[in-house]
């Protein structure tokens, strides 16, 4: 889906398409897109030309034990039901600081849930909230995988993907001192 | 001997007072599109990893596109190179020195060690210079925590100090300067990258800072004491990698580790900006960008970052009845919707106005709208006015920027007609400044002369001058231009379009834009942009609001209902005498001013509120703190009038997410459907709307619950 966001980005002009939020579907985990298959699938020759015998021992040994591939833990996870069904989850990468420039601790998605109330404790001074979820932080190396944690947990999801990526240009030191053109510095 | 006298003639017109920048000749310029196609690319090797780059790119960016990060602190993307602070210096084989990876372009073949003992040295000896002249203040420093200095030194700087010259000559001390109530400056702190001073006369356009001194004499400043006049100059405090440059509204107010940030969306100008709100203890502390490149790059302007002070002061925290004397004075939410459902309920339909503002977020825009037609009324408007003569508002592209904000960057010229882009909407103007640096682009004005930090055509001050444009009949070189660029933009601003003038000018612009579209031979161009000024506007039109209170006000509406209206153009002296007057929103401003029934809303850092942005753009808000007192989400208040009060507890206990999430997208445009709306369930029995004429107030109201 991520690379439908994507390519969907890259054909129109307006890039508009990129800042959309997907929002959840309950069908996303349920079957591969037949659409998306180019062909019919290829049947080995040794299926073909395999014995009725060979063919049913095959069959014996190929059936599978099919688990529904959508799990749903929320009924068993222990998180109180208004949690469940309440929050809303919002899956993005981590914005650069842009206060410096170091961006070592930005390559991952994370998902965070919405903010709820916070106050300052009267003893300490310190921020409270009553809210269980407010530091449930966790980190993904892809987008599918948070979508995947988000839907086995029953959380509604949604995707926050602005472009981030500037357009490759070469950098150039000359360009400073050229004397035909704007980008010429006058203070060093 | 022509380009001679060019060379000779260059440093006298430097000397003549003008930034060299804005003199470069308007001929022999390349269209991007013209400029020859990318010859093979390079080929070299990042500590054994081999990456192929076009030709002219820089090592530090060759080995950014591996992931390899060299360390810098003069270095930044979207400035032009500086090459001063040698942090970057990296070991390239059969190269007898290091050399700055920053500036240095790629060579075939060329193999870079980032991660030497020569590169490590290298850094560590650069890193030993810097802190010997650099303060020990990290304690009371306010870049502490995210300080790109501290960072570094933590990882390429040498364990033990050799700086022994503390009682002879001593660090150097710098004496600070003044550049205004916004910016802080510690020059003691300086390291001289010259971010500031690239950022000011680059992006910022205002050439005001500079160096003076050489080695341990090198001051940056502003020559003589000035402030640092310009609508983007926050940014320089982003950039400051040490806390040379920290913000003073937000001096000594938290550390980086204690506050929160909460991803979010300006909507203090049209643009509607990244930002990330830092938050501690339900109070909003500052505002920082958050890069989109589609948007805001990784810039803010001035009046996003800094205004957020305004989200603790004249806040409204209850809601509010007027007395019999005419004050407003502080009642329960209970009395105060029934107040409010009342005036609604006895006011004839066509009597009834509802008027939104410019900080309204597009559920609460959807959900009024709905409340009004649900009474019958079809008078819902913005503040701002727009023509509705011809096509009016029912095309999108009538009133939005078709050329989006990203692309304005590649336009060859740009036709600005009665906007001064300048401050109405400071960061497409930045994007104007850098296709007119970079890409060569020219850009010509009709409207007032006004300083945009860029050179710019001044056609003239009429508007007559648009017809000319439109029908061709003007022989101004600025139309030829225009006319034979590949990708023009044309900008009209929305605040002209109030004149009386207004419609005649928005035609005429229109035509013009056509005129340029229909010769253009990228079809995929757009030419036609109007400017709004506010956050809301767009999405109430989408919606179906009328821009303009003009007309309504002259029918002498019995209730209006003010949906954070604040810019005064509904006052009591163009009310009739007994006209209710409800407000709803956040501040204590112009529209509370003439209340009968103040409703507290939330702000935009409070809610979770989508605003669509002047190139149509739906973005949400995320709450980063809880709006102050008894004031509630906007969209919610208006729903407790529409709905039937049974179903009003019965909605609560529905899951947020769920009526949120009816929130739709429809190309672009939201819209809310909520669940509720005649699918009452049975079993609650027969609703009683609070509009309707039985209807008791019960305590066990909604809002006697929450």
């Amino acid at each position: 889906m991520l690379q439908a966001i994507g390519a969907a980005a890259r054909l129109s002009r307006t890039g508009l398409s990129r800042s959309l939020p997907a929002f959840s579907t309950s069908s996303r985990l349920s079957a591969e897109d037949p659409a998306r298959r180019k062909e019919a699938p290829i049947i080995d020759n040794e299926t073909v030309f395999a014995t009725p015998e060979e063919a049913k021992e095959k069959m014996t040994q190929a059936v599978a034990i099919t688990v529904p591939t959508k799990v749903d833990l929320s009924s068993i996870s222990g998180v109180p039901e208004e949690h469940v069904k309440n929050r809303r989850v919002r899956i993005y990468q981590p914005p650069k600081n842009a206060m410096q420039s170091g961006t070592n601790n930005i390559h991952h998605w994370e998902m965070e849930f919405d903010t709820r109330q916070r106050w300052e404790n009267p003893l300490m001074g310190w921020t409270s909230t009553g809210d269980p979820l407010s530091n449930l932080k966790i980190q993904f190396t892809s987008p599918e995988e948070a979508i995947e944690h988000c839907e086995k947990n029953g959380w509604i999801w949604f995707l926050d993907v602005p472009k981030i990526e500037k357009d490759f240009k070469p950098k150039n030191y000359g360009v400073n001192f050229a004397w035909n053109r704007r980008t010429r510095v006058s203070t060093k | 001997m022509w380009s001679l006298q060019r060379m000779l003639r260059q440093p006298l017109s430097r000397a003549l007072a003008l930034s060299p920048s804005r003199l470069a000749p308007l001929t022999a310029r390349k269209f991007a599109d013209q400029v020859q196609a990318q010859p093979d690319n390079v080929e070299l090797f990042i500590d054994d990893k081999p990456v192929s780059v076009p030709p002219g790119t820089t090592v530090l960016q060759a080995a950014a596109q591996i992931g390899v990060e060299i360390p810098r602190f003069c270095y930044h993307e979207r400035l032009a190179v500086a090459g001063n602070c040698r942090m970057c210096l990296v070991e390239v084989e059969k190269s007898p020195k290091p050399i700055a990876a920053c500036a240095m372009p790629v060579m075939k073949g060329m193999r870079v060690k980032t991660n030497s003992d020569l590169t490590r040295k290298a850094r560590e000896g650069v890193m030993e210079f810097l802190l010997v002249n650099h303060p020990l203040d990290c304690p009371i420093c306010d870049q502490g925590g995210e300080c790109d200095l501290q960072d570094q030194s933590m990882a390429f700087g040498s364990d033990k100090s050799r700086f022994t010259d503390i009682h002879f000559s001593g660090k150097r001390a710098v004496e600070d300067k003044d550049v205004g109530p916004l910016i802080k400056t510690i020059m003691t702190r300086c390291i001289h990258c010259t971010r500031c001073i690239r950022f000011a006369s680059e992006v910022a356009g205002v050439d005001d800072f500079g160096t003076t001194g050489r080695g341990t004499d090198m001051q940056v400043g502003t020559y003589v004491e000035k402030m640092f006049l310009s609508e983007l100059s926050g940014n320089i405090i982003d950039l400051c990698p040490v806390g040379a440059l920290t913000s003073k509204p937000y001096s000594f107010a938290a550390r980086p580790w204690e506050t929160r940030r909460i991803d979010s969306v300006d909507v203090l100008d049209p643009l509607g900006s990244n930002i990330v709100v830092a938050t501690r203890t339900n109070e909003v502390l500052r505002i920082l960008p958050r890069t989109n490149e589609e948007i805001n790059e990784e810039w803010l302007s001035d009046k996003s970052r800094f205004a957020c002070d305004g989200l603790k002061r004249q806040r409204l925290v209850t809601p509010m009845i007027a007395d019999s004397r005419g004050n407003l004075t502080p009642v329960e939410w209970e009395e105060a919707i029934v107040a409010a459902a009342r005036a609604l309920r006895d006011c004839p339909p066509n009597k009834l106005l509802a008027v939104a503002g410019e900080l309204a977020d597009a559920e609460s825009l959807v959900a009024l709208k709905d409340l009004v037609n649900r009474l019958g009324s079809e008078n819902a408007c913005t503040e701002q006015y727009f023509p509705l003569e011809g096509a009016g508002t029912d095309l999108r592209s009538s009133y939005v920027l078709n050329t989006k904000i990203a692309n304005v960057e590649d336009a060859d010229f740009v036709l600005l007609i009665g906007t001064n882009v300048r401050f109405e909407a400071p960061l497409l103007n930045a994007r104007i400044r850098k296709a007119f640096i970079h890409k060569e682009t020219d850009i010509a004005s009709i409207g007032p002369k006004v300083d945009l930090t860029y050179e710019y055509i001044h056609v003239g001050d009429s508007a007559s001058i648009v017809k000319d444009f439109a029908t061709g009949s003007s022989s101004h070189e600025a139309l030829k231009r225009l006319e034979s660029a590949k990708r023009p933009v044309v900008i009209i601003g929305a605040d002209q379009l109030k004149t009386p003038e207004g419609p005649a000018l928005l035609a005429y612009t229109q035509e013009l834009a056509l005129r340029l579209q229909d010769k253009l031979a990228d079809k995929e161009w757009k030419v036609l942009n109007v400017l709004q000024r506010t956050a809301s506007q767009v999405a109430a039109l989408d919606i179906g609001y009328t821009p303009g209170v003009g007309k309504y006000l002259q029918d002498g509406p019995k209730v209006v209902f003010l949906l954070g209206a604040d810019a005064g153009v509904v006052t009591r002296e163009a009310l009739p005498k007994d006209c209710v007057v409800i407000y709803q929103g956040h501040h204590g401003d112009a529209g509370a001013a003439i209340a009968d029934i103040v409703l507290p809303g939330a702000a935009y850092t409070e809610k979770r509120g989508t605003f669509v942005n002047a190139e149509g753009r739906a973005q949400q808000t995320l709450p980063a703190v809880t709006p102050p007192g008894k004031a509630r989400e906007d969209w919610k208040i208006i729903r407790e009038f529409q709905i039937p009060r049974f179903c009003a507890a019965w909605i609560q206990r529905l899951p947020a997410t769920r009526l949120m999430s009816s929130v739709h997208l429809v190309g672009g445009r939201p819209m809310l459907r909520l669940p509720v709306r005649g699918a009452i369930p049975a079993f609650l029995g027969t609703p009683t709307s609070i509009l309707s004429p039985n209807y008791v107030p019960d305590c066990h109201s909604s809002f006697a619950t929450r």
